[in-house]
């Protein structure tokens, strides 16, 4: 798995003229676009809409990319498929571990900006190691069933793409979660959009240096690592039913 | 050694076409593999040839029937120019084919120089496989199911295609892989490859045996459903 992402991410950096810089190029872009119009033609009305939304947007961009490529997991390797009994979490977990290994730098680009703009690093940034490790099992989660999906039917492809962009409104990815005005619509927000809880969790633990609310946080874990094992089993059994369901 | 027992595999099909979108391969397939034979299967296009090696080598499950294999016995298949990514040099995906079918990557590393200059890629193993020509591909894949080392050798057409002189030079290498006790099941379009390397054939027609034995005879059989 490891090898399959690594080999991966070197064939697209050697595929592009900037090569590895996109890693790190293409998240900023996102959030340059999305400052240009909710902080220069929207005015957001935010001091520091540029952290909030960098907090929000480079974790939400790697849930998003990393679901959405290995959703498509599967069906892209039906060569190998074809040729090779394999388990097929295989697939969509490379395509994971690729997302892990440009995260790890986008942290890090997001760490150096939070400190240039006076936020240093604080002890609370310790909790972002179970928030990283809850978000990754979320993604893992997503990614199996819709790569399960999309397997059977190609046409949950378009669905999940779709799914991503209503998440993108719905998450808090450029609106405060916690200025909607009632306290109830707020805790509702968080309660039904995991992701949305996810987001809000990384800025309270970046910006404000607050622990997250660690019962919603493990129940978040425990349902996705519930998903996890049941899809992870479900793939294991099936997995000639999905190879033939690639192949044909 | 491995043994199909009345093997039938169907699949919906995405277009409603057949019946009622069912798409039928196999209907009632039974044969089996004997430990150290070279086993031919022949038959036209669509018969379900490399089907059956895929109900063989475990990728696939048949929809009713039984696939037996002797436990603890693996088998592999063998096929070309399916299987790469087009994005990976052609020496990361010898590489990747390599762990796949069971190395560490310590051993594929050290396939890796073998393969190169059996496949006479030379600079081209460090491209790009999507900037392959089909006799190249061809070559890569030869050379990396080469070294494979399994119980059991499901070979798909993979000496039908390259250059001939290439194409001499890979049926020489799989003449004397399979001298040896290595059992070895052989799809085929080339009939007198059948006729040289295997111990028995079979016909598949239709999706059913058509033919079962010795290979000259099974041949003949062909011969008259081809015409």
């Amino acid at each position: 798995m490891d090898t399959m992402a690594r080999m991966a991410l070197r064939a697209d950096a050697t595929r592009y003229f900037l090569g590895y810089l996109w890693w790190v190029l293409e998240p900023l872009l996102y959030v340059g676009v999305f400052y240009v119009v909710f902080e220069v033609i929207l005015h957001s009305g935010r001091a520091d809409f540029l952290v909030f939304l960098m907090c929000g947007k480079l974790v939400f961009i790697w849930f998003s990319k990393s679901v959405n490529q290995a959703a498509n997991s599967i069906t892209a390797n039906k060569g190998l498929i074809g040729r090779i009994n394999v388990t097929k979490t295989l697939f969509p977990l490379a395509v994971i571990q690729e997302g892990v290994y440009r995260q790890m730098v986008v942290f890090l680009l997001l760490f150096a900006f939070l400190y240039l703009k006076g936020y240093p690093p604080h002890a609370a940034w310790v909790y972002l190691v179970p928030l990283i490790l809850v978000n990754y099992l979320m993604i893992v989660a997503c990614s199996y069933i819709g790569a399960c999906l999309v397997c059977i039917v190609r046409d949950f492809s378009m669905f999940i793409s779709l799914s991503m962009t209503f998440l993108l409104f719905t998450s808090g990815v450029f609106w405060d979660v916690r200025a909607l005005g009632d306290p109830h619509k707020t805790e509702m927000v968080l309660a039904i959009n995991p992701l949305a809880f996810m987001l809000d969790a990384y800025r309270q633990v970046l910006m404000h240096a607050t622990a997250p609310d660690w019962a919603h946080l493990l129940q978040i874990a425990c349902g996705s690592l519930a998903l996890l094992v049941i899809v992870a089993l479900v793939m294991r059994r099936s997995s000639q039913y999905l190879a033939l369901r690639a192949l044909s | 050694m491995l043994a199909l027992e009345n093997v039938s595999l169907s699949y919906q099909s995405r277009r409603k076409s057949f019946d009622h979108g069912a798409h039928h391969v196999l209907d009632g397939v039974s044969l089996e593999v004997y430990e150290g034979e070279t086993l031919g299967i022949i038959g036209r296009n669509g018969v379900g040839k490399s089907t059956t090696l895929r109900l063989m080598a475990g990728i696939l499950a048949p929809t009713s029937g039984k696939v037996r294999q002797r436990p603890g016995k693996t088998a592999s298949l063998l096929t070309i120019g399916l299987g790469f990514r087009p994005d990976l040099s052609g020496r990361d995906n010898a590489m990747l084919a390599a762990m796949l079918q069971g190395a560490s990557p310590k051993q594929a590393r050290s396939y890796l120089e073998e393969i190169k200059e059996f496949s006479e890629l030379g600079d081209s193993f460090e491209e790009r496989v999507k900037t392959y020509s089909s006799g190249m591909l061809a070559r890569l894949g030869f050379t990396t199911a080469l070294k494979t080392h399994v119980d059991i050798l499901l070979i798909d057409e993979v000496l039908s295609v390259g250059d001939a002189r290439f194409r001499e030079k890979a049926a020489a290498a799989m003449k004397s892989r399979i001298s040896g006790d290595q059992t070895v099941v052989f799809v085929s379009h080339m009939e007198a490859q059948v006729r040289d390397i295997c111990n028995r054939a079979v016909c598949l027609h239709e999706g059913a045996v058509l033919a079962e034995g010795d290979p000259v005879e099974v041949l003949a059989a062909y011969g008259e459903v081809s015409r």
